[in-house]
């Protein structure tokens, strides 16, 4: 019984990964797809296993530090949490605006601090948020950077446009895998992170092998996010690159690449311990947003070109998304447990 | 997926390929109606004018097979999607000046018509600078698919070819009506030189399309 209550709670989580897949996919080979440099079929599948295994194995960095943002302790309050930030992820996907699901599980964890009167660490919320800024601008110096290195390669390595197509295809395939095993890694604490308190699940040992419980907790929440690929992402490939600035299939690589190096760099224990070990400055692991870091790209790209191609109109509508989206999530997350926690008698805090 | 990007490589290799081979036969139609021509100037309708003829007619059907070629193997094999249309329509533009090296060679096979002597070397002048222009077309096009920097630079001779032309063929048109020849021959003789001269008007205007396709194709 316990279990199937648990899979009825962890069903939001799920759909909020399908919502994030959906969305988020978009961002990592939406332009390849889009101009036809690689199909549909290809790109899903890729982003689909990649997704999985970042989510189980580099998950974890960014899922605690949501967890230090606020412990929603109760499942019935986890269920309603991700539920609040899936249903604004999907309110505003279906409104056509590319939202970042990272803002909308911080502004639902934090309606959960407020109604269940729980103190919101300010430290964390402070790197979360300054992450939101650190992120588009950092990936925006990695993508000029390599497009001016990309550029004097092109200039002098003298290839022939048929050769360059195959290596940008084949580059497409690999950031794909890449961009998916970072957006595992980075983006399953939206997805799953608050469960971890509240979950159920024990260890499990297959072989020589232990699967903990979180692992296992963003297992399903990774194959929530493949199903959102798979299902839906064919659809927001539309709304993507074009729409902010025409992109050429090389720039939609650096554009992912720059992406993907970001949010790995904001999910890697390892690169984090590595830099530390050094006494060099490291990021926070926390989630950061696939779309942020994209339109970070796409704007450096696009002053690198002198900033005529940019559709600021939209960057606009984009900030307002991410001002909208953390609040409204917040908004419905604060309703929705009053309403759960009294129409229908269950804990959603302890 | 390895035997997949192995096989991508290899398709795009042949194609490399296969559209040098069609610069090659822009080059060797402007060789070959150079020599046509001259030879026609020194011989009239001459056995070796009309073995150029059959060869220069041969390299046209050849470099046709190569564009229909290139044409079906950038759709089935879903080559450069993104610039696929402007390399059909650079590879169908070069191939309309090779078409016309053949047909105004064989219009003076048809024509035979009759050009006093002192023309002859302003009309070799003329299908040198056509003939240079279109080779310089040719290089233009080539660099666009390896080293984009070149194009600007080949098409700067062409435009310059062009010009040369347009004056040149002025001023033998000049001559031809200020001449004692029969009207009818007058005529045909501007016709002819009209001709001729299109073709550097053909390459101009493929090299303001390539232009175009070299910043679509900057990154």
């Amino acid at each position: 019984m316990t279990e199937i209550l648990f899979l009825f709670f962890l069903s939001s989580g799920l759909f909020l990964g399908w919502s994030l897949g959906a969305n988020d996919a978009a961002n990592i080979f939406g332009t390849a797809v889009g101009s036809r440099m690689i199909k549909f079929r290809t790109a899903a599948l890729i982003a689909s296993v990649f997704v999985i295994l970042g989510a189980v194995f580099a998950g974890s960095g960014a899922s605690q530090t949501l967890g230090e943002l606020g412990k929603v302790n109760a499942l019935a309050g986890a269920f309603m949490v991700a539920l609040s930030a899936a249903l604004t992820v999907y309110w505003m996907v279906s409104s056509g605006v590319l939202v970042s699901t990272s803002q909308a599980i911080v502004g639902a964890i934090i309606g959960w601090n407020l109604y269940a009167a729980k103190p919101t660490d300010w430290f964390t919320l402070s790197t979360i948020v300054s992450s939101w800024v650190t992120c588009p601008i950092l990936c925006g110096i990695i993508a000029v950077f390599t497009y001016y290195g990309i550029k004097h390669w092109l200039k002098h390595s003298k290839i022939h446009l048929l050769r360059q197509d195959s290596y940008v295809r084949t580059g497409l395939i690999l950031i794909a895998a890449f961009g998916a095993y970072a957006l595992g890694a980075n983006n399953i604490a939206n997805v799953m992170g608050v469960f971890v308190a509240s979950s159920p699940l024990q260890d499990v040992q297959v072989g020589g092998l232990i699967i903990s419980k979180t692992q296992i907790l963003f297992l399903l929440g990774g194959l929530a996010i493949s199903a959102g690929i798979i299902t839906y992402s064919q659809k927001t490939i539309q709304t993507v690159g074009n729409s902010l600035m025409e992109m050429t299939p090389i720039v939609a690589w650096i554009v992912v690449f720059s992406q993907s190096v970001v949010l790995y760099l904001f999910a890697s224990e390892g690169i984090k311990n590595f830099l530390e070990g050094y006494g060099l400055p490291s990021l926070p692991l926390v989630p950061v947003s696939s779309s942020q870091a994209v339109i970070g790209a796409i704007i450096g790209i696009g002053l690198a070109k002198g900033g005529k191609n940019i559709n600021w109109t939209i960057v606009a509508r984009i900030i307002a998304g991410w001002v909208f989206t953390p609040a409204i999530s917040a908004i419905v997350c604060f309703i929705s447990l009053f309403f759960l926690e009294n129409v229908f008698n269950l804990a959603v805090y302890q | 997926m390895f035997h997949m990007k192995i096989n991508l490589f290899a398709k795009a290799k042949a194609l490399e390929s296969k559209i040098d081979m069609f610069h090659d036969k822009v080059i060797d139609s402007a060789m070959m109606f150079n020599k046509s021509l001259r030879e026609y100037l020194n011989a009239g309708r001459s056995d070796e004018f009309k073995k150029i003829n059959k060869q220069l007619r041969q390299i046209e059907h050849d470099a046709d097979q190569l564009r229909r070629d290139i044409e079906n193997r950038l759709y089935s094999q879903n080559l450069i999607p993104d610039m696929r249309a402007n390399v059909l329509e650079l590879v169908e533009n070069l191939d309309r000046v090779i078409n016309r090296f053949d047909e105004v060679s064989y219009q003076f096979y048809i024509e035979r018509p009759d050009i006093p002597q002192i023309y002859h070397s302003r009309i070799k002048d003329l299908v040198e600078q056509v003939t240079d222009c279109a080779e310089n077309m040719s290089i233009a096009s080539r660099s666009f698919f390896r080293d984009l920097s070149l194009v600007r630079d080949y098409a700067q001779k062409v435009y310059f070819l062009e010009h040369e032309t347009d004056l040149t063929s002025g001023r033998l048109k000049e001559s031809i009506f200020d001449s004692d020849l029969h009207l009818s021959n007058k005529l045909q003789l501007s016709t002819i030189v009209d001709e001729i001269e299109n073709i550097a008007d053909l390459a101009e205007d493929s090299i303001d399309r390539l232009l175009i396709f070299t910043i679509k194709r900057d990154i």
